[in-house]
């Protein structure tokens, strides 16, 4: 009854979307654009978008805006972009959680493929395994003999299901072949402290929110997850170099609602393209410890192809896990 | 470097003339923003972080901050006129503080949050200029079972808030509590009575809670009855306070104070209890116990001190770990990784200019702030005099689009409709909605802290008594119990040897 | 019907235990856990008990005697009015606009109160959504379309 409601409301909602259709191409953009981020305001996410956005508005001559909806890890934002207008000025920055949730969420109210048409990816943040500043083990190899050792005895911090720091936990333990004991929090941010702390052993999370922390010598790194060694850690091994099998990171795209004008696609194309070779972009993404994707990955097709690749992975991973979040 | 040097240096960054007159603008717009019904600090901050992109670090970082203080300010105005709380802080606010409004007191129920919020603001600066790391160091002691611990004394000693039967108030809180729960669990991803609706799994908004049981469910109240009872306020007496006021506020300033900057360096949460804590505390010092919730000023000076106090002590964690306590402070990390510094451990080394010009600035934004409302006061009174007819539809209004505004999530619009109904209901059954709203922002702590703690302890509920902290804490609570149930022990002790004489 | 016994505490009582009760057994579906891993059950089941007994208690004190304050009309217009135009608001934010949905549930909201005639109605309809309109979408650049997709054809 109730998903019957609800299904009508969206269909109607698309239907009414796709009336409102149909914008001409060639005088794109006539007003501004709104890029909805799923999460809130302030977060890693927020900051790639807000960057991108600000070099995007002079380059189309348009203001581009910034909408945060977040909620229900990020398919609520999702959700309303596949259902709003494909007229170009609507769109979705999303990140590595539009190929997780088709297998975290049982019923989404929307298709990560068949929804959305790819417009570029943009970066790809690398994770980094660390633990509180205390933590017995020294370098990558004695942590994953540790780990194999002392197995369940082990917190694991992460930021809820689905969260990166979590499926990264979970590549960690896939690998290892160990569980561990996870310890979800709200978020990164209180994880973070509590590591500082030292009431937990372990987390994996992106360089944007644990440079500072490992720079400063609060926390042990023990290796990145990008193939790799980062500028601005370059003491910490990557994965690979300590023999762990495992390579991820936080990929960010930019999509539009499905059935955009291809020409509008291709502008909004180029458009990011020139965001990603502005000089503050990098010069803030390396700040952050990422940084912007080559032009030909700043494309519809490398997005989807990346889209496409990054679903059949986390399907296997997150099934063989046994992790649901309904 | 040593202190005085370290703010001699802040005090040249925020004396610059730039920078004094975007830290005024901050103030002003975060004054005029945080004062709209139904858009607390964090909507505010959202909604203007746009304006501080293209200014230089220090200048951007000082002016948030300054719209960070003017919108908790705002939002207090706007609890104490039109009882219509913002944010948690804000509802202690306006238990009393509409009580005075209505009694055509608002004007020095203001100015005492002014003057308050400014002590407080002076003496949390100094603090954060003095003890910064070491606090920052200390607070990192306090895990998930200290959390517990502290919440729950937090809810035993909070039961001061009623003021009327304290069985109802506890039932409220657990209500309170409860409406907490609903949304995603964070440890299974399970969604909890949400019917089954995705906009749900968030959870409730605070503020659409607050607004429904607080302003809606008055304007209703206000309604019942209009040809006989003038709704609004009396004859405004006058706007300043009288000697008689002075004396009253300053103990509960100072102690609102010391409440406020120990409890908001605290990142788990630490903030939402300050003033909480503060009003009771002050209820249970006050000679006059009765007069809390019918207009008393220590129930405003206290909390708003406290409030103050914490807001400006949640700084501490933020710019010496990089640790943000509330979604105020997150959205901070935002602004200043926007601004290409990563709040952390070295920015005090590394930046030292902007970590010393924020820390100076925050005191001129505080003068600038008592400068700006002490002349505002008049004006916000003034908007009494509009007739009610005309007010409470511009209420709802503010309230909706608020809410809408700041997640663009139509449920957190039905929510107010909801909690309004509700709200309104419980008034006429004699329960009153603050105990309600402690319980809905503690219980997803509560909840979060003792299951992590569990897991933490591979579930030995002996980590609460065996860690010294969380064991000192718990003492307190049952304390607190204690001494709420002593009276009534010893009144009942009296009447039994009354009978027997 | 004539009960020796307080109104606002029996309706209280009857307004915890239902809600104690929906939390409860809506919280039976979930996990509980153990006491090592909770569930998300554990807290709901635990607190929505607490509020039952809470709730009982309340309904025994209610015998203690009648209230002494006349219970006030109940505001149906209001009620109705005001609810009605909330729930108006965010059922059709999306669809037709700030203007018209800001002009309609402020003119609803302003009929709530009998001291406004229709004239006046009007006049504070017209002025609010000028006003939230300034500062909404002018002012703090809130998205939302002066009139919406349903408007637009």
């Amino acid at each position: 009854m109730r998903s019957v409601l609800k299904h009508s409301i969206l269909a109607g909602v698309a239907a009414v979307a796709l009336a409102a259709g149909g914008a001409h191409a060639q005088d794109y953009p006539a007003q501004p654009i709104t890029v909805v981020v799923p999460f809130a305001a302030g977060g890693p996410t927020d900051t790639v978008a807000r960057l991108v956005a600000q070099v995007m508005s002079e380059d189309l001559g348009q203001q581009v805006l910034v909408q945060n909806v977040g909620g229900a890890g990020g398919t609520l934002g999702a959700g309303q972009v596949a259902a709003a207008a494909n007229d170009g000025y609507t769109l979705l920055l999303h990140h590595i959680g539009m190929s997780t949730a088709p297998s975290l969420y049982a019923d989404l109210p929307y298709d990560a493929i068949e929804d959305f048409e790819p417009i570029g990816l943009i970066t790809e943040v690398p994770m980094t395994i660390v633990a509180r500043a205390d933590f017995e083990p020294e370098t990558l190899e004695d942590l994953i003999a540790y780990i194999q050792e002392n197995g369940e005895n082990i917190t694991y911090a992460n930021a809820g299901i689905g969260a990166a720091s979590q499926l990264c936990g979970l590549l960690i333990m896939d690998a290892l072949g160990v569980q561990m004991t996870e310890v979800p929090y709200q978020g990164t941010g209180p994880a973070m402290t509590d590591l500082l702390g030292g009431q937990i052993d372990m987390m994996c999370d992106q360089t944007t929110n644990t440079t500072t922390q490992i720079q400063a010598g609060e926390i042990k790194a023990y290796a990145v997850t990008s193939p790799e060694r980062l500028d601005n850690l370059p003491d910490v091994p990557t994965t690979a170099e300590g023999g762990l099998n495992l390579e991820v990171g936080i990929w960010h795209g930019l999509y539009a609602p499905a059935g955009t004008d291809p020409a509008i696609i291709e502008r909004l194309t180029a458009s990011l393209q020139t965001a990603l070779a502005n000089e503050t972009v990098a010069t803030r993404f390396a700040e952050l410890g990422t940084t912007p994707v080559t032009e030909g990955q700043a494309t519809p097709e490398a997005l989807a192809d990346t889209l496409s690749s990054q679903i059949d992975l986390w399907a296997e991973v997150i099934a063989a896990a046994g992790v649901s979040a309904q | 470097m040593d202190l005085i040097a370290s703010l001699g240096l802040g005090f040249s960054v925020a004396l610059d003339p730039v920078n004094i007159f975007y830290c005024f603008l901050g103030v002003l717009l975060g004054t005029l923003v945080g004062v709209l019904p139904g858009i607390g600090p964090t909507a505010t901050i959202a909604m203007l972080l746009p304006i501080t992109f293209t200014l230089s670090p220090a200048t951007a970082l000082i002016m948030l901050a300054g719209i960070y203080y003017g919108a908790q300010y705002g939002g207090s105005t706007t609890a104490i006129l039109i009882n219509l709380p913002g944010e948690s802080s804000s509802a202690v606010t306006a238990i009393d503080g509409y009580q005075m409004a209505r009694q055509g007191r608002a004007g020095p129920a203001l100015a005492t949050a002014a003057l308050g919020s400014f002590f407080a603001g002076t003496v949390a600066t100094l603090l954060l200029a003095y003890f910064a790391p070491p606090l920052a160091r200390a607070a990192l002691n306090f895990g998930a079972p200290e959390y517990f611990s502290l919440i729950v004394l937090g809810l035993l000693v909070s039961i001061a808030l009623a003021h009327g039967s304290i069985l109802k108030a506890l039932a409220m809180i657990v209500v309170g509590l409860l409406l907490g729960m609903v949304g995603q669990d964070i440890y299974t991803g399970q969604p909890r009575f949400t019917f089954g609706f995705r906009e749900l799994f968030g959870g409730l908004n605070f503020v659409s809670v607050a607004v429904g049981v607080f302003g809606v469910a008055e304007i209703l109240r206000n309604l019942e009855n209009e040809k006989t009872r003038e709704v609004m306020v009396k004859t405004v007496k006058n706007l300043w306070l009288t000697k008689d006021d002075f004396r009253r506020i300053v103990g509960p300033v100072v102690r609102g104070t010391a409440i406020g900057s120990l409890l908001g360096v605290l990142p788990g949460g630490g903030h939402i209890l300050s003033s909480f804590a503060s009003y009771s505390a002050e209820k249970r010092l006050s000679k006059h116990p009765e007069e809390f919730g019918k207009g008393a000023i220590e129930g405003v000076a206290g909390p708003e001190s406290a409030n103050n106090a914490a807001a400006q002590a949640s700084f501490i964690p933020l710019m010496t770990l990089g640790i943000p306590a509330h979604p105020v402070m997150a959205l901070m990390v935002g602004a200043f990784i926007l601004q290409g510094i990563t709040p952390g451990p070295n920015v005090i080394n590394e930046q030292p200019a902007l970590f010393w010009g924020i820390i100076a600035s925050m005191w001129i934004g505080n003068i600038l702030l008592v400068v700006l409302n002490l002349p505002l006061i008049g004006l916000w009174v003034k908007m009494l005099t509009i007739p009610y007819r005309i007010l409470f539809p511009a209420i709802v209004m503010f309230a909706c689009i608020g809410c809408y505004s700041i997640n663009q999530n139509i449920f957190d619009v039905y929510a107010i409709a909801i909690f309004g109904l509700l709200g309104y209901l419980l008034i006429r059954f004699g329960c009153e909605p603050a105990p309600l709203l402690l319980g809905f922002v503690l219980g997803p702590l509560l909840e979060e802290h003792l299951r992590r703690a569990m897991i933490i302890s591979r579930g030995d509920p002996m980590i609460f008594l065996e860690r010294p902290i969380s064991a000192t804490l718990l003492g307190f609570a049952v304390l607190a119990v204690v001494i709420a149930v002593l009276p009534s022990i010893r009144k009942k002790r009296d009447q039994v040897f009354v009978e027997e004489d | 019907m004539t009960i020796s016994a307080s109104r606002k505490d029996l309706a209280s009582a009857a307004m915890f235990l239902a809600i104690g009760s929906y939390f409860t057994l809506e919280a039976l579906n979930y996990d509980i856990g153990t006491p090592f891993r909770m569930g998300p059950g554990f807290m709901p089941v635990a607190l929505g008990g607490v509020l039952i007994v809470l709730g009982l208690i309340v309904a025994l004190t209610a015998f203690r005697g009648p209230d002494t304050d006349e219970p006030t009309p109940f505001p149906w217009r209001g009620l109705v009015l005001i609810l009605g135009t909330i729930v108006f608001f965010g059922a059709t934010i999306r669809g037709l606009g700030f203007i018209p949905v800001v002009f309609l549930s402020a003119l609803a909201t302003a009929f709530s109160s009998r001291a406004n005639n229709p004239i006046a109605a009007v006049i504070i309809a017209v002025s609010l959504c000028a006003l939230c309109l300034l500062i909404f979408v002018v002012g703090l650049g809130l998205l939302v379309p002066w009139f919406g997709p349903w408007l637009r054809f």
